[in-house]
This record gives structure tokens, sequence and C-alpha cells, in this order.
């Protein structure tokens, strides 16, 4: 982790695993442990009704937040069109996804190594023309289903719902969707529409994160630095 | 923490999240008023006589105040104060003085009448923009007025007890534009005016905020809230984060170790 970039899409739960923001995330992951009981939830979906929500921000820090807990985690880039993983983690985006679907490379190939231990990446790879078709093909649910045996938890981040269907179709093939809500930029009825979206499609929502919460609005969270 | 029942801390939270926006209102309204005040409203002097009414003694016993006397002196300055508001006298006034350059119309609205209670005098006030000529204007009408009564009532009744100076030692300030009370009008309204744009838009602001927001428009658990990065944590300098990733690292390990 010696290469940190300069973006604000850090991963905050490696460089400041005690600061609350972490705890958060660590909070997130245990909730949603145990919001599911009977079925095992594998693959979770990360999306939002609209761009820059903070998804691939989350995606990013969830799934670190599962490597520390000695989980074998990967972590796709599903954002075929804006694709960022690569950026966040300093990686080579030459092979990933759309290489994999397209059988141009092979799982070994675009599986890369984050630096963060029990964490692997796959980037989102060159942009397709067909990023929805790719993502509906039936390629992409046996991808889906080989990778359910190599890692214990699978994070996607994907399009934004009310922009391209992509979300929708990756919400039907994963056991739970988690939507990322920006703090006081959504509309009500705006995340409504989204929330039908995935609903249209069955998906298995886990809940919302809001994210961008200022630090006032939620002065509730009295663990702000609690035992350091 | 719904929408219908806005509690005491959710005004306070409303007013403090807009307040910049409130305090520009209230400078840039206040502003704006003292400027009219100071440079642009023309200012407004004033100047007054005081007539005192009294009946010549001729009627009645010399030497002696007869409580009567009073009495309808003080009714006919009732009288008295709507003749001076008459053409006999406004026209009298614009065709002796026409240095003036006024007219009777102009000459009513500079002029106000008034009598304290219960006494027999009363006084002319007279308002313009310049200060010698609102006194010599009220000089012209008082003594026009005290000129014309006579032939009017057939009494000789009227003395003017002070002229207005027109060139008094000090030079008298402008009662309007009153600065401190437009600026405590402006101030008090622009106030008001903020406070409702404040709530107005907390009113018309239909995005999500809450867990509760989330709750009741999406049916969703809030599974996490994640505060804004960057506010300590992505401010730390270079130099400080190098100090912070050495130990961070050993920290982390032992945080992975613990679990």
């Amino acid at each position: 982790m010696s290469q940190q970039p300069n973006k604000q899409r850090h991963l905050i739960t490696v460089t400041n695993p005690r600061s609350p923001v972490s705890e958060a995330f660590r909070a997130l992951r245990t909730n949603i442990d145990f919001s599911s009981i009977d079925e095992r939830i594998q693959v979770i979906m990360v999306t939002s009704s609209g761009p820059e929500e903070g998804k691939s921000t989350v995606s990013a820090n969830l799934a670190a937040a599962y490597a520390q807990a000695d989980k074998k985690v990967l972590l796709i880039d599903g954002d075929l069109r804006k694709p960022t993983a690569h950026k966040t983690f300093t990686l080579s985006n030459r092979y990933g996804l759309s290489s994999l679907l397209s059988q141009q490379a092979d799982q070994t190939d675009v599986i890369q190594d984050s630096g963060v231990p029990n964490l692997s990446i796959m980037t989102s790879g060159p942009i397709p023309p067909n990023p929805a078709e790719m993502m509906a093909s039936n390629r992409m649910s046996m991808v889906l289903q080989e990778l359910r045996q190599r890692f214990d938890m699978i994070l996607i981040d994907t399009p934004p719902l009310l922009a391209v269907t992509d979300a929708q179709i990756v919400a039907s093939k994963s056991d739970g969707v988690i939507m990322v809500v920006s703090y006081g930029k959504v509309k009500r009825d705006i995340a409504v529409k989204a929330k039908a979206n995935l609903d249209r499609v069955g998906a298995k929502m886990l809940g919302v994160v809001l994210n961008n919460v200022k630090r006032k609005a939620s002065e509730g969270y009295y663990y702000y630095y609690y035992g350091n | 923490m719904s929408a219908q029942e806005l509690d005491l801390r959710d005004y306070f939270r409303i007013v403090r999240k807009r307040m910049w926006m409130i305090i520009s209102i209230v400078i840039v309204a206040c502003v704006i008023a003292g400027v009219y005040s100071l440079y642009i409203k023309n200012p407004v002097y004033e100047a007054s006589t005081k007539i005192i009414v009294n009946q010549t003694p001729t009627q009645s016993t010399v030497g002696q105040l007869d409580l009567n006397q009073i009495n309808t002196n003080i009714q006919l300055i009732n009288t008295y104060k709507e003749i001076i508001k008459t053409p006999a006298i406004l026209d009298a006034v614009t065709q002796d003085y026409p240095q003036f350059n006024i007219t009777t119309e102009e000459l009513l609205k500079k002029v106000n009448v008034s009598s304290v209670n219960n006494t027999q005098v009363m006084t002319l006030v007279v308002r313009d923009n310049s200060y010698p000529k609102a006194a010599e204007i009220v000089n012209a009408i008082s003594q026009v007025f005290k000129e014309r009564i006579p032939s009017l009532f057939n009494v000789q009744n009227v003395s003017i007890l002070n002229e207005a100076k027109v060139d008094p030692p000090i030079q008298p300030g402008p009662v309007e534009p009153n600065v401190i009370m437009n600026l405590a009008i402006a101030f008090i309204v622009s106030l008001m005016i903020g406070l409702g744009i404040a709530f107005l838009l907390e009113y018309l602001d239909d995005t999500l905020k809450t867990e509760a927001d989330i709750e009741r428009y999406l049916g969703l658990p809030t599974i996490a809230m994640i505060t804004r990065l960057g506010q300590d944590e992505g401010k730390t300098s270079p130099a400080d984060s190098h100090v912070q990733q050495a130990r961070k690292a050993g920290e982390l390990d032992h945080v992975t170790a613990a679990k």
C-alpha cells in the first residue's frame, strides 16, 4: 500500500482502519452478514440511482473490510462504461471482465492481486461496445458460478441504475443488492424509481448505504474514536 | 422525526444550516436600506411655529381669566386647524409669497397642524427638503393666518408665540429619512424573509437524508451510514501520512491477527 493514489477515492479501511468511517464499513459488513439467515449471501452488487454517489468507494472499502475479516474476497468492476477500480488500486486495466466475457483472456489473467491481503480485483477490462449484452450473457452467469467456488465473497461494482440497464441485469445474477444513496442528493421519487427497477428483476435488496453523511447529521453515532 | 412534527431542535438545525444565506440576506437588505436612507433619499427638514389663540378681552372682564372663555378658545382651535388647511389661507400664501414657487396642493401636503389637548396653543409644522425654506413657509403661513383670521371671524384673538428661525445657529438635522428606523425595519423584515426562505427551501427539499426517510419511501433498512470522507482522514499531509503509514501497518496486522 505504498502507492496511494492522490484520488478522493481512497481505501480508508486500509489506510486508517481505526477511523469512524472504517468502523462504519465494518458495521456494514456485519449488517450484511446478519441480514440473511437461511440463504448464503456470496455475490453482492453495489449500485445507486445516479452517478457519483460513491458506489466504487463503498464497494472497494467493503471489499477491504471483508478481506480484513480473513475472507477471500473478489471485487469485480462491473462498470463497463466508466470503470474506476483499476485507478483505485493502481492496477492495469488491459485485461478484465470484458476480456473474460469475450473470451480473450482466462480467469488467471484477469484476477489481479490488490496489495491488500485476501483481496483480489477483477478490473473492467477494455470498454466494450455492448456492455448490457455482455452482462446478460450466459457466459457471465457461468463466470460468476465458477468464481463462487474460488472466493468467499464477490462484490460487483455496477453503473448507476437509472442511467443504464446493466445494474438490473447484474442484480438478477447476484445474491444481494446494496443501494448507495448519497446524503441530500437523491430525490425521493428518483430513489423510489431506482428501487422499483431492482424489484422488477427480483433482486434481493439488502438495504441502503447512506453515503456522504455530514458528520453533524450522524452525531447519533457516538463511537467516534471510542476507545482510542 | 417526520416532516409533520418538526420539533424545536429541527428548527434550530434548519436555521443553522442556512445561517449564511440568512445573514447575507440581512446584510444586503441593511446595506440597501442604509445607502438609500443616507445617499439617495432627499432629506426632509421640519420647521414649526406656535400660535396662541386668545380672545381679546373686549367682551370679558379685564384681568380675570374666564374658564368659559378658555374653553371656547380651545374649541376654536379645532376650527382654526381646519381653516389653515383651506384655500382661504393657503391660496393667500401662494399669492403673497410668489418666491416659494409652490402650488396650493403642494403646500397642503407640507403643512401639518396640531394642538396639544386642552391648551390654547397650536403648532404649525412644515416639512421641506431645505430647512430655511421650511422655516420661511411656516412663518409665511402663520403670518397670513394671523392677518386673515379677523376677516373670517371678526375677532382679533390670534398671536404668534414663536416664529421659526430661518437661520438658526445650529443647523437642525433632517427628520426624514430616519436612518436608524429604516435600518431596524430593514433588519427585521429581511430576517423574517430569510427565515421564511430557509424554511421554504427545507420544506421543498425532498432528497433522502435520514434513515427514517429511507425506511418510509423505499421500505428498506439503512445498513450503514458513511460519513463524508476527508475531513480529518483525507487531509493528512504527505509527511504526516508517512509516519502514520508505518504505524498503521503494524496496527493493521495486529487487528487482523486478533480476529
